[in-house]
C-alpha cells in the first residue's frame, strides 16, 4: 500500500505502523513508550502526526499505516502537542537530571561525580572531571563561597557535603596538578597529564593556528585562556600588572588564598602554552591597531579597575557594565570581541567569573570554527525543588549517616586524603544515572520542553528502591510506559512488574509486595537498557559515560 | 495462623472450583474471594497464583485497578455516600462530610474506631431522583440532608437489631378482582417499595381481597416512588405516589371490598371517591388519575414515547408469559420465519438506529460488519457498564424489561451469526445482575437460549435450518438446535469499561485499559474474534423496530436521530425520573412539562447533558431538539443520557470541577494527557474555585482541555474536557467572577460566609446544630456566628425556621 509523510510517498506493508513507514523515509519521529519487540500500546503521545485527511492527530508508533493515508510529521502544531505531553510528563517527574550542586554551581561542575571518584580514591580522574567545567580547582577549592553547599539535598539533613574543600583536594597535591588537562582538540588521544614530560612549547598546542587575545589575568582571563587552548588555539594574555592573577593576586589577601596555589595554577596555564605579556596596557591604539588585527579574536577580562576598556574602545555600555550578549557573551555589534568577569557583571563571585571565562573561550572558538559565536547549550535539566524531611531516609540509602566532617587542620590546611575520601562518601549521589540516555531529558531538550508550565500543586514522594543487586527504581521518575512489564511478562519472569493502581495514581512496581531481586531474575539488564528515563537504572555504574558523550 | 491458611486455601479451592483456573476468571475469583472475606487477603491472592494460570502480575494488576476490590478489611458495615451527579447537586458532599463527623473520623480514616462502619464514596447509586442517597449496606436512605447523619446511622443500627421479614405472597389467584401494582425497580426499593409492598401482601392476606399482587419493573416516576397503582376492571387506574406502608392498609380497603372482618369497614368508604381525597387517605400520600388532565403524572407522562420502555410499570420483570402477551418474542419469530440476516440488518439500517451509547454510530452499520467477518466464533455483547454519576437508564432497563434485551441480543445474534451472548453489567446493579440472570435461566427453560435455543445455523449459510413452523400457541421458538447462549460477566468498578475495548480487555481478565482502534471489535474483539457491541438501551429498541417495521421507528425524531431516547432526568427540576423521549423533543419540553419546571421557585440556568462526557447547555438554548449533530455542536453529547437541570443556585465552575473530577478519578491512566492532564486541569479548577486562580489559569486550563481531548486515545480521555469546555464557552463569566473572588451562585465554600440576619427568632435550632459550636445557644436572641469556627456545612441554614441564615460572598 502507499501512503504518503510529509509530502513523500512510501510503500508500506501491511501491518507496518506510521512510524515504522515513516522510517522507511529516513523520517523520525520522537517516541517514550515505544520498545521495538514488544507488544505495545501507545501512552506517552509524544509521536503525535497528524493525518491530513481526518484531521485528527494519531500517535505514529501503534497506528496502522493504511492506504491512501496522508501524514504530516512536521508543523507548529505537531511540535506543540508533543511538546505538551513531553511538558505533562515532567510535571509528573520527580527527579534531577543533574544534582542541585551542580545546578546552582556557576559553573556548572559535576560535583556528584567528582565526589564518587574521591571516595573511590581516584583523585586524578576527579580532577578531570572537575577541570571539565572548571579551570582553577584549588584556587576556587579557597576562595569560592560554594553556592553548590547551600544548594546540596544534605544541607538539610546532616550538613552538606563539604565540596569546595574537596574540589580543592582533588588539585591541590602538587604532581597531580596537571592531571585532567584533557586532550588537546583534534590532537588524537594523547593527555597532557598522561605525559610527564609537560610540553611547554606552544606551537605543538596551537593546532587551529589561531591567535586569541585576552586582556586581563584575573580569574576570568585565566579560565578563558584555559579553554581557549583546550580548543587547540594559542592564547596570549596581556595585562599591566607586573604579575598575572588580576583580583585574585591585588584584592585577596594571602591569608585567604595562599600565593602558592595561585602561582601553581598561573604555572599550569602557563605550561599549557599561555603566552603572557605583563606589564602592558593596552591603549586605543594598540587594540585597533594590534588585537584586532593581529588576533583572530579578542577576550576582554579586564576586571572592573584595571582600565577603563569600554569608554576608549568604543564598545557599548549597559547598566551592568560591558554589553555582551547574554548567550555567547560577545560584545554587541562587534564581531570577534567577548567579554567575561566583572566588566560584563561588577562584583560577581570568582566562580562565576571562571564560569564565564570558559563561556567566553568557547564561545570564540564556535567563532573561530564557524565564523559564529556559540551559545553555551545547557541542556535540559528536571529538578524537583526541595527534598522533604519524610524523604530523607531513601536518599541517606546511599550513603553513610555521618555529619559534615570537618578538616584535622582546619579550612586553610584542607582535607588530608583519608578525610576526602570519607567526606565524599557522604554524598547522596542527587544527580540521575541516566543523563546522558534519558529520552525524556532528550527530547524535552529538542523540544524546549518547560517542567513547570503545567506543575501540580504537590509532587509525588521520592522513593529509591535499591534492594535489587544491581538494579536501582526510582518510582517516580517513571512515565508508566510500561515497557518493563512487557519484557517482563514476555520472558517469563515469575513475578515481574505490573501496574499498581490507575490513573493519576497508576504506578509500575512488584506485585503483591514482592521484592524486585525476585521480579527481576532475569531481566534486569534489559529492563534499565529499555526504560526510556532514568527510573531503572544501574546500581553500579552510576557515570553513564558521561565524558565520553 | 496455620488455621487462617488453611481456611483461605479452602475457601479459594472452592471458588476456583467454580470459576475455573484460566486467567479469564480472574475478575470473577477476586469477586468471590472479597464476597468470602470483605476484602482480598493477600494470602488468597498468593494462593490463587499457586493454584490458578494467574500471574502475581495479573492478579495485582487487576485487584489495583478496579474499584470494587478493597485489600483492606473494612468496618462490618459500608456507608456508600452517592456522589452522581444529582446527588452533588443537591449537596451529597456536605452529606459526606456530615457522616464523617458522625463517625469521629480522622482525615485519613475510614473506618470508624469501632469497626462498625467504613464510608466511601460512589458514583452513582443510581436513585438520582432520590437525592442525595446513602446507602448502608442494603438499606438505601433517600433525601438525607447532612442534618440527618446521626439518625440515619442509628436507624440501621435499629434495623439490624430487628430485620424486616420478607412478606410472603399470599394473594389468592383465583377470581381476581384486580391487580395492584407496585415498582421494584432499585430507585422504588431505596425508596421503601419493598416495605410497602410486604403491608400490601399483609392486609390484601389479612382482608382476604382477591387481587393480584404484582411486582413491576421501574414505572419511571421515581420523583414519586413509591407508586401504588391500582387496576380494577371499570374504574380508571389510580396512581398513589409516596406512599408509606401504615397508609397501605387504608389505600386498599378504598379499592376493594374486603372479603373477611374488613368488609363493615370497607363498606364505609366505597364509592365515596371526591370524600376520599380529603377524608379517608392519608395527607402525604398524593393521587393521580391517569386520565386526569393536567395532573403531574400526565404531564410527565404525556410527552413520552415508550419503545424501549414499553408496556412501562404493567409487566412484572421475569414473567415470560407476560412479555409474550404483550408482543414479547414476536419480532424474533418475524426474523427466523421471513427475515434473512441480511434482511434483518437492512431493516436497523433502514431505521436510523444508532447506538445509545454516546457516540452515536448507526447501529445496522456495525452488525453489517460484524456479519461480513468471517469467522468460527463470534460474539455479541450488551454493554451495561453504565457508570455515568447520574445515569441509570440501562439499569432501570435491565431491571424492568430483561427478556427484551435479550430478544434484541438474539435478533443481533441471528443477524450477525453469532452464538456467544454476554451481558457486561455493573457489580453495582445487584438487582439488574439477579433479573437478568433469572431471564435468561427461563429463556434456557423455554428453549429461547442454549442448548435447545432458536438460532440452529448452518454455519456457512449463516442461514437458520427451521424444522418446523413457529405457532402463536406454541413457545415462539420450538425445538430447534442450540445456537445462541448469553451468560453474565459482572464489573468491578471502572467506569472506563462502559468504552468497548476496555470492556473487552476486563472480559479478558485484564486491566479495564482501552486499545487503539483500529482495529475495531466488530473486526478484532473479545479474543480476537469479531464481537458486536451495543448498549443495552440499543437491544431495548431491536425488537420494537422488527416487529412494526423501521418506517414507524424512522418516522419518529429528526433528520440524523431517529426512534426515541432514555433520560435519566434528575437534579433541580419538580419531577425526576427516568423518560423515554421521541428524538427533537427540545430541551424546554422535557425541562418544563415532563420535569414540570424548576423546584423551589428558582431560576432554569443549564442542563447538564451527557455526563462527564457531555456538557452544559444553557437555558437560553434550552429550544434545542434533542439530536446527536445539535447536541454536540452545542457543547454537550447525548452521551448515555443523564440529564441534570440546573438552576441559580448552582455555580458553573463547580459543575465543571465536579465532572472533571469524575473523569480524572477514572482514568486508566494510560495517555499521558488524561492520566496527567485532566489531573492539571483539575486542580486549576480547584485553584479557580478557592478564588485563587489568575487570568492565565483560564487560559491553561482552556489550552489543556483542548490538548487532552486531541491527544488521548479512547472516548472517556477525548470528552472529559467537555463539561470544562462548555462551562468556560457559556459561563465565561462566572469563572471570571471566581478570579475576582465571588462565586455568584453561592456555592463554593472558600468564597462565602454565613450570616444570621436580624430576622432569627432565637429558636435556638441552629446552635443546637452546629458541629462546630460556631453559634452560640441564646434562646429569644438574634443568633450570630462566629466565622473562624463556621466550617461551612449548611446545617444551620436548613435547619432554620425562617430563612434567616443567609450565604454571603467572603469580604476580601
Amino acid at each position: 500500500m502507499r501512503i504518503r509523510i510529509d509530502h513523500k510517498e512510501v510503500e508500506a506493508k501491511e501491518g507496518m505502523t506510521i512510524m515504522q513507514a515513516a522510517a522507511l523515509l529516513g523520517i523520525s519521529i520522537p517516541a517514550l513508550c515505544y520498545h521495538e519487540g514488544i507488544t505495545h500500546h501507545a501512552s506517552c503521545m509524544v509521536c503525535m502526526v497528524k493525518d491530513l485527511d481526518s484531521g485528527r492527530m494519531l500517535p505514529s508508533c501503534e497506528y496502522p499505516a493504511l492506504d491512501g493515508m496522508n501524514i504530516q510529521t512536521h508543523s507548529h502544531e505537531i511540535h506543540e502537542i508533543r511538546r505538551e505531553a513531553l511538558e505533562l510528563l515532567l510535571s509528573d517527574h520527580v527527579g534531577d537530571c543533574e544534582a542541585p550542586c551542580r545546578r546552582s554551581c556557576p559553573a556548572f561542575m559535576d560535583i556528584p561525580e567528582m565526589n564518587r571518584l574521591i571516595a573511590a580514591g581516584r583523585f586524578e580522574e576527579a580532577l578531570k572531571v572537575v577541570r571539565e567545567e572548571i579551570a582553577l580547582p584549588l584556587i576556587l577549592g579557597y576562595i569560592c563561597p560554594a553556592p553548590c553547599e547551600k544548594a546540596c539535598h544534605r544541607a538539610s539533613i546532616d550538613g552538606a557535603l563539604s565540596i569546595c574543600l574537596l574540589k580543592r583536594s582533588t588539585a591541590d597535591e602538587g604532581a597531580r596538578l596537571f592531571a585532567g588537562i584533557p586532550p588537546i582538540a583534534g590532537n588524537g588521544s594523547d593527555t597532557i597529564a598522561a605525559d610527564p614530560g609537560f610540553p611547554h612549547n606552544t606551537g605543538t598546542l596551537n593546532t587551529s593556528g589561531k591567535k586569541v587575545a585576552i586582556i586581563g589575568t584575573g580569574p576570568s582571563g585565566l579560565s578563558a585562556a584555559f579553554y581557549t587552548l583546550r580548543s587547540g588555539h594559542q592564547a596570549v594574555l596581556f595585562d599591566q600588572h607586573k604579575e598575572a592573577g588580576g583580583m585574585l593576586r591585588y584584592h585577596i589577601t594571602e591569608e585567604k588564598l595562599p600565593r602558592k596555589a595561585l602561582e601553581a595554577e598561573i604555572r599550569v596555564i602557563s605550561q599549557m602554552g599561555a603566552e603572557f605579556r605583563l606589564n602592558t596596557l593596552i591603549t586605543r591604539e594598540f587594540f585597533d591597531n594590534v588585537l584586532l588585527r593581529e588576533y583572530h579574536a579578542v577576550i576582554i577580562a579586564s576586571g572592573r579597575e584595571e582600565q577603563q576598556i569600554t569608554d576608549d574602545f568604543g564598545l557599548e555600555l549597559d547598566e551592568h557594565g560591558l554589553k555582551v550578549s547574554r548567550t555567547t557573551l560577545e560584545a554587541h555589534h562587534h564581531r570577534g570581541i567577548f567579554a567575561c568577569g566583572n566588566i560584563i557583571r561588577k562584583r560577581q563571585m570568582a566562580v562565576r567569573s571562571v564560569a564565564q571565562g570558559k563561556a567566553a573561550a568557547l564561545s570564540a572558538d564556535h567563532y573561530l570554527k564557524t565564523g559564529k559565536p556559540g551559545p553555551a547549550h545547557q541542556m535540559f535539566n528536571s529538578s524537583f525543588g526541595r527534598l522533604l524531611e519524610t524523604e530523607f531516609g531513601e536518599y541517606l540509602k546511599e550513603s553513610p549517616a555521618a555529619a559534615r566532617l570537618e578538616p584535622a587542620k582546619g579550612f586553610t590546611g584542607g582535607f588530608t586524603e583519608a578525610e576526602a575520601i570519607k567526606e565524599a562518601a557522604r554524598c547522596m549521589n542527587c544527580d540521575c544515572r541516566k543523563p546522558v540516555t534519558c529520552k525524556l531529558r532528550i527530547y524535552a531538550d529538542e523540544y524546549q520542553a518547560h517542567q513547570k508550565r503545567f506543575a501540580g500543586n504537590e509532587r509525588k514522594l521520592i522513593s529509591k528502591s535499591l534492594q535489587h543487586e544491581f538494579v536501582v527504581y526510582e518510582a517516580e521518575k517513571c512515565i508508566k510506559c510500561g515497557i518493563c512489564v512487557e519484557i517482563t511478562k514476555s520472558e517469563h519472569e515469575l513475578q515481574g512488574l505490573t501496574y499498581i493502581g490507575r490513573g493519576f495514581d497508576v504506578r509500575i512496581n512488584v506485585p503483591l509486595g514482592g521484592s524486585m531481586e525476585g521480579a527481576l531474575v532475569r531481566t534486569g539488564k534489559k529492563v534499565i537498557e529499555a526504560c526510556p528515563t532514568g527510573a531503572l537504572a544501574c546500581k553500579i555504574n552510576h557515570n553513564e559515560k558521561r565524558r565520553d558523550s | 495462623m496455620k488455621e487462617y491458611s488453611e481456611n483461605i486455601h479452602k475457601t479459594v479451592d472452592r471458588i476456583i472450583a467454580r470459576r475455573g483456573t484460566s486467567v479469564t476468571a480472574v475478575i470473577p475469583i477476586l469477586q468471590d474471594i472479597q464476597q468470602e472475606f470483605n476484602h482480598l487477603p493477600k494470602e488468597a491472592l498468593d494462593y490463587t497464583c499457586q493454584v490458578t494460570e494467574i500471574s502475581p502480575a495479573r492478579i495485582e494488576g487487576v485487584a489495583s485497578f478496579y474499584s470494587q476490590f478493597r485489600r483492606h478489611k473494612t468496618g462490618e458495615h459500608i456507608i456508600s455516600v452517592c456522589a452522581g451527579t444529582a446527588c452533588h447537586v443537591k449537596g451529597s458532599g456536605l452529606v459526606y462530610d456530615a457522616i464523617r463527623r458522625e463517625m469521629k473520623l480522622d482525615p485519613n480514616e475510614n473506618t470508624d474506631a469501632d469497626g462498625i462502619f467504613t464510608i466511601e464514596k460512589v458514583a452513582c447509586l443510581g436513585c438520582c431522583t432520590l437525592a442525595p442517597v446513602v446507602r448502608i449496606d442494603t438499606v438505601t436512605y433517600g433525601h438525607v440532608m447532612p442534618e440527618n447523619a446521626g439518625e440515619i446511622l442509628s436507624d440501621f443500627l435499629k434495623r439490624r437489631k430487628q430485620p424486616v421479614k420478607a412478606g410472603s405472597n399470599a394473594a389468592p389467584s383465583s377470581a381476581v378482582k384486580g391487580e395492584i401494582r407496585i415498582g421494584l425497580g432499585s430507585c422504588c426499593i431505596a425508596s421503601g417499595s419493598q416495605e410497602v409492598k410486604t403491608e400490601l401482601e399483609k392486609t390484601v392476606a389479612e382482608a382476604g381481597i382477591r387481587v393480584d399482587v404484582k411486582q413491576v419493573g421501574c414505572v419511571g416516576i421515581c420523583n414519586q416512588v413509591p407508586i401504588l397503582e391500582i387496576v380494577k376492571p371499570g374504574e380508571n387506574t389510580a396512581f398513589y405516589a409516596r406512599i408509606k406502608p401504615e397508609e397501605v392498609k387504608q389505600v386498599v380497603l378504598s379499592h376493594f371490598r374486603p372479603e373477611g372482618s374488613y368488609r363493615r369497614f370497607k363498606s364505609r368508604v366505597v364509592g365515596m371517591f371526591e370524600n376520599m381525597m380529603a377524608d379517608e387517605e392519608p395527607r402525604s400520600v398524593q393521587k393521580y388519575m391517569f386520565e386526569q388532565r393536567d395532573s403531574p403524572l400526565s404531564a410527565f407522562l404525556g410527552p413520552q414515547v415508550n419503545i424501549a420502555t414499553e408496556n412501562r410499570g404493567i409487566v412484572r420483570p421475569c414473567d415470560i408469559s407476560e412479555y409474550r402477551n404483550a408482543g414479547g418474542f414476536e419480532a424474533l419469530k418475524k426474523c427466523l420465519e421471513t427475515m434473512s440476516p441480511q434482511d434483518v440488518i437492512d431493516e436497523i439500517k433502514a431505521s436510523g438506529l444508532r447506538g445509545r451509547g454516546g457516540a452515536g454510530f448507526p447501529t445496522g452499520r456495525k452488525w453489517q460488519l460484524v456479519h461480513d467477518q468471517v469467522s468460527d466464533e463470534k460474539y455479541i455483547i450488551c454493554n451495561g457498564d453504565e457508570g455515568d454519576p447520574g445515569a441509570f437508564m440501562d439499569r432501570m432497563l435491565l431491571e424492568s424489561y430483561p427478556y427484551r434485551i435479550i430478544e434484541g441480543m438474539i435478533i443481533a445474534a441471528y443477524a450477525t451469526g453469532s452464538h456467544n451472548g454476554l451481558f457486561y453489567i455493573r457489580a453495582e446493579y445487584p438487582l439488574a445482575v439477579q433479573r437478568i440472570s433469572e431471564a435468561i435461566q427461563v429463556c434456557r427453560d423455554e428453549g429461547i437460549l442454549g442448548d435447545s435455543g432458536p438460532l440452529a445455523m448452518d454455519h456457512r449459510s449463516q442461514i437458520p435450518i427451521r424444522k418446523s413452523p413457529i405457532s402463536n400457541h406454541q413457545p415462539p421458538i420450538p425445538d430447534h438446535r442450540i445456537s445462541f447462549d448469553i451468560r453474565i460477566f459482572e464489573g468491578a468498578g471502572a467506569f472506563v469499561c462502559g468504552e468497548e475495548t476496555a470492556l473487552i480487555a476486563s472480559i479478558e481478565g485484564n486491566r479495564g485499559i482501552p486499545r487503539l482502534r483500529p482495529p475495531y471489535p466488530a473486526i478484532q474483539g473479545i479474543y480476537g474474534k469479531p464481537t458486536l457491541i451495543n448498549n443495552t438501551e440499543t437491544f431495548s429498541l431491536v425488537s420494537w423496530i422488527i416487529r412494526k417495521g423501521s418506517a414507524e421507528f424512522a418516522r419518529i425524531g429528526t433528520e440524523g436521530s431517529k426512534g426515541t431516547k432514555v433520560f435519566a432526568l434528575a437534579g433541580k427540576v419538580k419531577r425526576g425520573g427516568l423518560i423515554e423521549v421521541p428524538m427533537g423533543i427540545s430541551i424546554k419540553k422535557i425541562v418544563e412539562e415532563i420535569g414540570g419546571g424548576i423546584a423551589d421557585d428558582r431560576q432554569f440556568k443549564a442542563v447538564q447533558i451527557g455526563g462527564p462526557s457531555g456538557g452544559c447547555i444553557p437555558a437560553a438554548l434550552a429550544d434545542l431538539p434533542i439530536d446527536f449533530e445539535a447536541l454536540t455542536e452545542a457543547g454537550g453529547m447525548m452521551g448515555s443520557g443523564g440529564l441534570v437541570v440546573l438552576d441559580d443556585a448552582d455555580c458553573m465552575v463547580d459543575i465543571a470541577h465536579y465532572f472533571l473530577s469524575f473523569t480524572q478519578n477514572q482514568s486508566c491512566g494510560q495517555c499521558t494527557f488524561c492520566r496527567i492532564g485532566t489531573r492539571r486541569m483539575l486542580e486549576l479548577l480547584e485553584k479557580i474555585r478557592s478564588g485563587e486562580g489568575v487570568a492565565e489559569d483560564l487560559e491553561k486550563l482552556q489550552h489543556l482541555a483542548k490538548s487532552t481531548h486531541t491527544g488521548s486515545l479512547c472516548g472517556l480521555g477525548k470528552t472529559a474536557p467537555n463539561p470544562v469546555l462548555s462551562t468556560l464557552r457559556y459561563f465565561r463569566h462566572e469563572y471570571e467572577a471566581h478570579l475576582k473572588g465571588c462565586c455568584p451562585a453561592g456555592k463554593c465554600t472558600p468564597l462565602i460566609s454565613y450570616s444570621i440576619t436580624e430576622e432569627c427568632i432565637g429558636c435556638t435550632k441552629c446552635a443546637q446544630r452546629c458541629p462546630s459550636d460556631a453559634i452560640a445557644f441564646k434562646p429569644y436572641e438574634v443568633h450570630s456566628i462566629d466565622r473562624e469556627k463556621c466550617i461551612k456545612c449548611d446545617i444551620c441554614r436548613q435547619v432554620c425556621p425562617v430563612e434567616a441564615v443567609k450565604v454571603g460572598s467572603i469580604e476580601r
